[in-house]
């Protein structure tokens, strides 16, 4: 039995907690009474900048109590939420310090600037701003449509390094300076941080390439821009895979092991095998269908949390858009239920966009799941998945768990007309990620 | 043995290796090992940074007080 993970209302509370001491810190460590100047505003932004920082590490460090406790997808999406956030504030406290220091010298604000930058560690400290600038600027949309998903990966990597700049001059900040147990704490926070990291996101790959030496065992072509890839390894079972879950992946071929893709099991997981099913959405997707068999294969995983243990419900709707088949596609092999309580919605553009539709087919024989198919223009009012007409195929869907994997843009049509037509929000299981 | 199991043998040897001997139990309490040496380390680093780090801004050493960028 797996521990249990913490929750993500915990981790909120505790995050909170944190947050708003660290900005009381730096509110009072100018003295009082609080003097609202841009010294004050340096005092606050840097604190509220560093602590988020080493926050945003340990929501992303992949260790297994928050992904199984919270889900890789909520963890993302408050990484995205929180990461721009940081950024601004760190260029808010590197202006308002500069200002504050003008101030103080009484010389204009490029004096100040040379100044300051000649203080200890504040050098290294501006080379950090400036690559977090640097990623968050890749990181709008507008501009990380432009660039390929392996250079913007790369250049995210860069993140550790702009965090370990910014902490060389935190603990000789006037907000910890002097205050041995705060200076104690904060690097302590720093070095657990970084220690999450080094365990979930390099020892345990690592690891688990040596202890289950996953390589490629065959690709099969599924459609034009779809394929399977079948792996095989040594003790698969000790990974605790569920259908449902997904794992990063590193091909480690001279092109393709810069980069970590997350791709679902497309089939249950065996004591010897696992297949993932792929689309080509770029040139590095695009790159791994050559992908040679006996490549070793890097996986960091399982993650995710759409799995049968979510399950509370008597019946289960699966609703799936494209792609998003793929955890679909196992969880429709193993819901322990009468296939009658079952039923599958498998959305596409095109008949040929039906991959794994064989193998579905063929679960929905043996166990007497209900299959529906949606093929077509969306625009076809045939093809709508609203709950209205979700409500029209499986009668209330309020009764159901709902599983949901589709693109963005599919699956937020579908949680909102759910949502609004009033399925509870702990009924609705779906994993979001996107390349 | 069909042919194209003796192919598959043939490509990718190494996957029908017999496997590494260490039992799972091992294995998880190697890992527990690993952890809580790799978190002790990270708390003897962090303590160590904490109390050895300055008394003093520099920005205090320039000045009475200003924030420290």
């Amino acid at each position: 039995m797996r521990p249990p993970g913490i929750t993500a209302i915990t981790l909120v509370v505790v995050v909170y907690l944190g947050a708003a001491l660290a900005v009381l810190q730096g509110f009072v460590s100018g003295g009082l009474p609080i003097d609202f100047s841009a010294s004050l505003m340096a005092q606050v932004s840097g604190m509220a900048a560093g602590y988020g920082a080493a926050i945003m590490l340990i929501l992303m460090s992949r260790s297994p109590w928050l992904e199984r406790g919270v889900g890789a997808g909520r963890l993302s999406r408050w990484h995205a939420w929180g990461a721009p956030l940081v950024i601004i504030l760190t260029v808010l406290h590197a202006f308002a310090a500069v200002a504050a220091w003008a101030e103080v010298e009484s010389i204009d604000l490029i004096a100040a600037t040379y100044q300051v930058l000649n203080l200890p560690g504040l050098m290294t400290a501006l080379v950090g701003t400036v690559i977090l600038v640097l990623i968050g600027v890749t990181s709008i949309r507008a501009v990380r449509r432009r660039i390929s998903y392996e250079r913007w990966h790369f250049l995210h990597l860069l993140t550790y390094l702009a965090v370990g700049f910014g902490f060389v001059h935190q603990l000789a900040g006037p907000d910890l300076v002097g205050r041995r147990w705060l200076q104690i704490a904060w690097a302590l926070l720093y070095c657990y941080a970084f220690a999450l990291v080094l365990r979930w996101r390099v020892f345990q790959p690592i690891f688990q390439l040596w202890r289950h030496r996953l390589r490629v065992e065959d690709v099969r072509q599924e459609s034009e821009d779809v394929m399977s890839v079948l792996m095989s390894g040594q003790h698969l079972d000790e990974l605790r895979a569920e259908p449902g879950q997904f794992f990063r992946w590193r091909f480690l071929t001279r092109e393709t092991w810069r980069s970590a893709y997350p791709f679902s099991l497309s089939a249950p997981p065996t004591r010897h095998r696992l297949r993932i099913t792929i689309k080509a959405s770029g040139d590095g997707t695009r790159r791994l269908f050559a992908v040679p068999r006996g490549t070793l294969v890097f996986a960091e995983g399982p993650y995710g949390v759409i799995t049968s243990r979510r399950r509370r419900r008597p019946r289960v709707l699966l609703i799936a858009g494209g792609v998003g088949i793929t955890p679909m596609r196992s969880l429709f092999e193993v819901i322990d239920l009468p296939g009658k309580d079952i039923t599958l919605v498998y959305r596409a553009s095109k008949e040929q966009d039906l991959v794994l539709k064989h193998e579905i087919d063929e679960i929905a024989e043996r166990s007497g799941a209900r299959v529906v198919y949606l093929v077509g223009p969306s625009s076809d009012t045939a093809n709508d998945i609203s709950a209205h007409a979700l409500n029209r195929i499986v009668g209330d869907v309020r009764d159901h768990d709902v599983y949901l994997c589709a693109s963005p843009g599919l699956a937020a049509r579908v949680r909102g007309s759910l949502m609004d037509s009033g399925l509870p929000r702990h009924q609705l299981h779906e994993e979001r990620f996107s390349l | 043995m069909s042919d194209a199991a003796l192919d598959y043998q043939r490509r990718i040897p190494r996957i029908t290796r017999s496997s590494v001997t260490a039992s799972p139990s091992l294995i998880r309490w190697t890992l527990r090992i690993v952890t809580v040496t790799l978190f002790g380390a990270a708390t003897a680093i962090g303590v160590n940074l904490g109390v050895s780090a300055p008394d003093i801004s520099p920005t205090v050493v320039h000045h009475g007080h200003v924030a420290s960028p």
